[in-house]
């Protein structure tokens, strides 16, 4: 399988149908490995036949040395090719659904990558990864010893066969209680089931305390709640081992009581078939038959209920994974989409844009023209909604009403990667991955040369930094960049937009966590970047605002306000208002 | 990175090792009585479950295929007959009643030993959860989340499932061992040797199987975590994978390490696919030896005498032989089992041992309240040793004062305050707050009266309300919400729906960058601190904002200490008192007149920001 291997169309609703489907590659392997099941019970039904034989032989005082040689050899003969057999069987099958399950882990991982933020503010990250690890396996375990356990139940109507044919008789005596066996396993497997999910959940509660108190270690410390974690956290661990013990003490009833049945089974047979060779209805060499019969019988019957509940725990787990993977990208290329569309000049408009993430409308009928090559700046109080305003242009949400345009064409007229390739995007929260500075500078571009690289960090104000650390680009972040300070990060994540070499500029709040000094050089830098594209900048300053062609003054979801700074100025709204305040201070600070 | 990053675990391949083995039992010593009855019980299943055996001989031998009655008349038959059959009777009772006892036993012992290895867990786990509460957050910038994480949770599973259940299955094996090779030599000797001639082979084959299979284990298990750990910082990070169209390429490397994952498990798939049969064949040639052994024997004889070898006999060495080679094969998977919880519970105690490089003194103090007064003493301080990021920084902050850092970006100023609260510890010099050592005051002490507003936001999942109490259920429901309207939060939550019981989603994803900055600026309100300290605190709010919550704060913290660093000049004006940090070095420091005046670098930072917005502005408008 590569990776070009075509996403399997997945029947919602039908998870067997599903699986099937994902299987199809290997129906072979699957295919051979249930004859071998029927070739191996074939073999193993001769066990009982040649011991019969010898015991029969010293009844009836016609054993001699050679047949004894023969019957030895023979059955050393017999248990090498079983050995083989299951040798095969086991590499064909277990392996297949090895194959199976890297399938569909990583269709799982890519079909993850094309859902839209709205799916994973929606689900946590440890239930993602919950459903490609556990579920996923569980799953496998079906399609593997599951099947494989299925394939071998043709023992049972062999077996039941020869048994028949050995004493009708005693086949009834163990028939009766055989089928309990059966029931009670799955019963006791079915409670096991449900009892592993609560299990199951108050660990998984466990887990993502400890993970979410381990990733906020800094607060928990900073506010001494450490004493308060560990006693929730022993609350939900003592919650987890109750619920375990109440699981294992079961299973310690229902094992030994499972292994009572079986010898009560076995005894029933050896009491009432002694009673018949002692009566001569048969002989000992039958009963001995039958008795490895029966044993070879009991197996495979315990074994269904497990297999069962294997196929009931793949079940559920392969509807959780269904459950993503029937997820429709909302945001992809679709009908719509134009192959040739590109973004080349970058003008940008929003005609009565509205949005909401759930209930309430963030943006509210927000219409703007942004010409190719200009510079538009969008400010306004916190939570009035510029992140969102963005975040529909780079399309991680769709706009609930209205329309975005670039470059004259809907959003949803252009293939989403080149939208996306268009795009240079400092977020206002950086994430960094927990890898060296050059994989994260060149996450756009990773063929970048060391040249652009170097001068995407020069315009960044990376550069300096860079030089100062002993392994420059090649130092090694921890999780989230935690070496870096939080203005170095920011600059990480400036130059990694700008190392795109985008049309359209996107800063949020860039300079956030940079001081004044570095910002002012880091603009006069980026004064010629900027000339070359289209800007949206998003800032609480108005100096740094001021100069955009377009200024729009947004609030609760609305523009209130849109001109130049001087136009703002004259309307003396809340513009006038913001820049009077920031003015103000500065007169104080001089005055004081 | 000279101390380096643990991104992974290593290979580890460790033997049997006695030490670990001592250590982990003591987490078992409370449990003792315990453990000793349920080893006793162990006996008693080994005793009786291979006792099932020679009743079943005596059984065919003396009743079923019992000579007398074999050899009688036809009158004779009859009547014996009808003996044989009560014979047969009782014995099987007998049986039954073994039968049932050992499944009494077995239901109890299961119980015991589920029952202690789960409280030692609880034990184990929580002090690991509480060591690690415990580290410095020099150890947990250098081990990720999800490696600790795995300690906590995958290797004490591992060691709660092959340490207590194992040690008590592995006694119960090796008795079960011993007691069927006492009955089978006390029968017939010679017939043990025969069938105990292929048991040296499976444990060669155990032996070499394992060297392989444990292999297999570990890399998968590397594998594993490779596989996770990449996923789980891909969906963290899906936005940045997304905008900048990485979704190919990681799909790529993700694909690489699940064939490696997948390559692996077939390596193992054909280690256990050839070690089974093997295993099995060598049972099955005990089984062949000991029939032609038996059948030898009477064709010797001319015909079946008890105690020689029997038909009986034949019957109870098949079953002998089948209770001895489950153990066996049973003991091998177990000690592969006991090997890798080997490994867990290294790492395990690995962790347990790297020492708290932060801790409370013996007599360390806890005070109620503090005055406040913080002193900085030629502290010097590096994160990486020999790149100093503090370099002989020295001030005094008096009681209520209000002081400002600035500097450039990386100067070292959050570093001033991660030093403060004692996050890390001074290289060289001490920090005093109140005159004292903060290395003398009990960490969690210390931080009380320091209330930090950190430069990153953190969030926990769960409501609104929650993440400003902090668990505290002390703090009435009234403070929660005036602490909010200080900071002028309560306006954007009462528009939220379910207000303050809103969930903020995980690390607070379901607000604006602002409002989470917010929350955590009320939290920090709420826990009302002597000394307040606010790194970036209002660096993504908007600048109305910003003035209402300073006004706030200032009738909020009146007669106490507070350290803003801020980029923003605008934000340090009210200070009493700016120190600008330079390259870890504290350059200079007075009042904002005072550093105007002195023309140096505050006077620049100042001239850049407002004087040089006309400069800036001119320059734009020709673009
Ligand atoms: N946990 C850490 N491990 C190693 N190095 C660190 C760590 N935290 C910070 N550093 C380094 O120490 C230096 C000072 O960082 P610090 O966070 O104190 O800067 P800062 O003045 O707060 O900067 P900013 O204004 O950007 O937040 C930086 O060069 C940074 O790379
Ligand atoms: N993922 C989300 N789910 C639900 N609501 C959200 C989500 N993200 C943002 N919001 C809400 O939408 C509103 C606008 O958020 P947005 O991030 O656009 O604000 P902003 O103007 O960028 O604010 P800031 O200045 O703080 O960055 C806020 O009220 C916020 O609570
Ligand atoms: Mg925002
Ligand atoms: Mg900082």
């Amino acid at each position: 399988m590569t990776a070009s291997t075509p996403r399997i169309a997945v029947a919602p609703d039908r998870p067997f149908i599903t699986l099937l489907r994902y299987n199809r590659p290997y129906w072979k392997a699957y295919g051979i490995g249930a004859c071998l099941a029927v070739l191996f019970i074939l073999f193993s039904l001769l066990t009982p036949v040649i011991i019969g034989r010898i015991v029969a032989g010293f009844e009836k005082n016609t054993m001699t040395y050679a047949l004894v040689m023969g019957y030895f050899f023979t059955l050393m003969g017999l248990s090498i090719v079983e050995g083989v057999v299951r040798y095969f069987q086991r590499r064909l099958m277990i392996g297949a659904s090895r194959h199976f399950e890297y399938d569909l882990r990583n269709d799982l991982f890519r079909h993850v990558e094309r859902l839209s933020q709205r799916f994973f503010h929606k689900n946590r990250t440890g239930d993602i990864m919950a459903r490609a690890t556990s579920d996923i396996n569980y799953v496998r375990e079906f399609m593997g010893p599951g099947v494989m356990g299925t394939a071998d139940m043709v023992r049972v109507p062999f077996t039941l066969g020869y048994m028949i044919y050995l004493s009708g008789k005693l086949t009834l005596f163990s028939l009766v209680p055989l089928p309990l066996i059966s029931v009670l396993v799955y019963a006791c497997v079915w409670y096991m089931n449900r009892q592993s999910k609560v299990v199951q959940e108050l660990f998984s509660l466990v887990t993502s305390r400890a993970q979410e108190n381990l990733a906020g270690a800094r607060v928990v410390k900073a506010y001494g709640i450490a004493d308060r974690e560990s006693r929730d956290f022993r609350k939900d661990s003592e919650n987890y081992m109750r619920a375990n013990i109440k699981l294992v003490a079961f299973m310690s009833f229902a094992f030994p009581l499972i292994g009572m049945i079986v010898g009560a089974v076995l005894l029933m047979v050896i009491w009432q078939g002694g009673n018949m060779v002692i009566r001569r209805e048969i002989d000992l060499a039958t009963l001995s038959q039958f008795l490895i019969a029966l044993i070879m019988l009991a197996w495979p019957l315990a074994q269904f209920g497990w297999v069962l509940t294997l196929y009931q725990r793949g079940a559920v787990s392969m509807k959780r994974i269904m459950s993503i993977l029937c997820e429709a990208p909302d945001i992809r290329d679709d009908t719509r989409t134009d192959p040739n569309a590109a973004v080349t000049a970058g003008a940008i408009s929003f005609r009565g844009v509205s949005f909401k993430y759930d209930e309430v409308l963030v943006l509210n009928e927000v219409s703007f023209d942004v010409e190719a090559g200009e510079t538009v700046a969008i400010v306004g109080p916190t939570g009035c909604g510029k992140t969102t305003i963005v975040s529909l242009l780079t399309r991680e949400y769709e706009p609930t009403t209205g329309e975005v345009f670039v470059d004259g064409r809907p959003l949803t007229q252009i293939p989403l990667a080149r939208l996306r390739g268009a795009l240079g995007y400092v977020p206002q929260d950086t994430f960094i991955f927990s890898d060296t500075i050059r994989a994260n500078v060149t996450l756009g571009r990773p063929h970048a040369s060391e040249e652009e690289i170097w001068h995407a960090c020069e315009v960044a104000q990376l550069a300096e930094t860079l030089r100062q650390m002993p392994q420059g680009l090649d130092t090694l972040l921890g999780e989230r960049g935690i070496n870096l300070s939080g203005g170095q990060k920011q600059r990480l994540a400036l130059a990694r937009a700008l190392l795109r070499d985008p049309v359209v500029l996107i800063l949020d709040d860039a300079f956030s966590s940079v001081d004044t000094h570095t910002e002012e050089r880091i603009l006069h830098r980026l004064h010629e970047v900027m000339k070359r594209r289209t800007n949206i900048l998003i800032s609480h300053r108005i100096s740094s605002v001021a100069h955009a062609h377009l200024i729009l003054v947004v609030e609760e979801g609305r523009i209130i306000e849109r001109g130049t700074h001087e136009e703002l100025l004259r309307l003396d709204g809340l513009y006038a208002e913001m820049f009077r305040r920031q003015q103000l201070e500065t007169a104080l600070e001089d005055v004081a | 990175m000279s101390e380096g990053y643990h991104f992974e675990d290593e290979l580890q391949r460790k033997s049997y090792d006695a030490q670990i083995m001592r250590r982990l039992l003591r987490y078992v010593r409370p449990y003792r009585g315990w453990f000793i009855a349920a080893t006793l019980l162990l006996i008693l299943v080994a005793l009786t479950s291979n006792l099932t055996p020679l009743l079943m001989m005596w059984s065919v031998d003396h009743y079923i295929n019992n000579p007398t009655r074999l050899g009688a008349d036809a009158a004779g038959a009859a009547s014996q007959a009808i003996l044989d059959m009560q014979g047969l009777f009782q014995m099987i009772l007998i049986i039954a009643l073994l039968v049932i006892v050992e499944g009494i036993v077995r239901y109890l012992q299961m119980l015991v030993v589920a029952f202690v290895g789960q409280k030692t867990m609880l034990e184990m786990r929580m002090e690991l959860f509480d060591h690690l509460q415990r580290m410095s957050l020099r150890f947990l910038d250098r081990n990720p989340v999800g490696r600790l994480m795995s300690r906590v949770t995958t290797d004490i599973e591992k060691i709660q499932q092959s340490i207590v259940t194992g040690v008590v299955e592995v006694i119960s094996d090796l008795l079960t061992i011993g007691i069927v090779l006492v009955f089978m030599f006390a029968v017939n000797w010679r017939l043990a040797f025969v069938a105990l001639s292929p048991v040296p082979f499976v444990f060669i084959t155990s032996y070499i199987f394992r060297k392989y299979a444990h292999h297999s284990f570990l890399e998968i298990r590397r594998k594993v975590a490779r596989l996770s750990a990449f996923m789980q910082e891909t969906i963290t990070g899906m936005r940045i994978v997304q905008i900048f169209g990485r979704e190919q390429d990681h799909a790529n490397r993700f694909d690489a390490l699940n064939a490696d994952h997948r390559d692996e498990w077939l390596t193992q798939i054909r280690n256990f696919a050839l070690y089974f049969p093997v295993v099995e064949f060598f049972s099955a040639s005990s089984t062949c030896l000991i029939i032609l052994y038996c059948a030898w024997n009477i064709l010797d004889l001319g015909q079946a005498v008890s105690g020689v070898a029997s038909i009986g006999t034949f019957f109870g060495y098949v079953f002998w032989a089948e209770r001895l080679f489950g153990p066996i094969r049973a003991l091998a998977d177990r000690y592969n089992l006991l090997l890798e919880a080997m490994a867990s519970s290294e790492r395990v105690f690995q962790l347990l041992d790297t020492p708290e490089d932060i801790m409370d003194k013996p007599s360390a103090l806890n005070p109620g309240t503090l005055e406040g007064n913080v002193e900085f003493n030629n502290v010097w301080f590096a994160y990486e040793p020999e790149q100093w990021v503090l370099k002989n920084v020295s001030f005094r902050i008096a009681p209520g004062e209000r002081v400002a850092i600035v500097g450039h970006t990386g100067a070292g100023k959050s570093t001033i305050i991660n030093l403060l609260s004692r996050f890390y510890d001074v290289r060289q010099g001490a920090i005093l707050v109140d005159g004292v050592d903060v290395r003398d005051y009990q960490q969690v002490a210390l931080r009380r009266h320091v209330g930090i507003v950190l430069q990153d936001v953190f969030l926990f999942s769960g409501t609104i309300e929650q993440n400003i109490r902090l668990g505290d259920t002390e703090m009435s429901e009234a403070h929660v919400r005036a602490c909010a309207e200080y900071v002028n939060a309560a306006k954007f939550i009462e528009k939220l729906p379910r207000q303050y019981q809103y969930e903020v989603g995980e690390r607070g994803g379901n607000l604006s960058t602002g409002q989470r900055q917010l929350l955590a600026f009320a939290r920090t309100l709420a826990h009302r601190p002597q000394i307040l300290v606010l790194d970036e605190a209002t660096s993504s709010i908007d600048t109305e904002t910003e003035a209402l919550i300073q006004d706030a704060i200032e009738k909020l913290m009146e007669g106490r200490t507070s350290i803003v660093i801020a980029h923003r000049l605008s934000t340090v004006q009210h200070a009493d008192r700016i120190m600008v940090l330079h390259h870890g070095e504290l350059r200079e420091s007075g009042t904002h007149q005072e550093l105007l005046a002195h023309g140096g670098l505050y006077r620049t930072l100042y001239e850049l920001q407002y004087k040089g917005q006309d400069r800036h502005h001119a320059r734009v408008a020709n673009m």
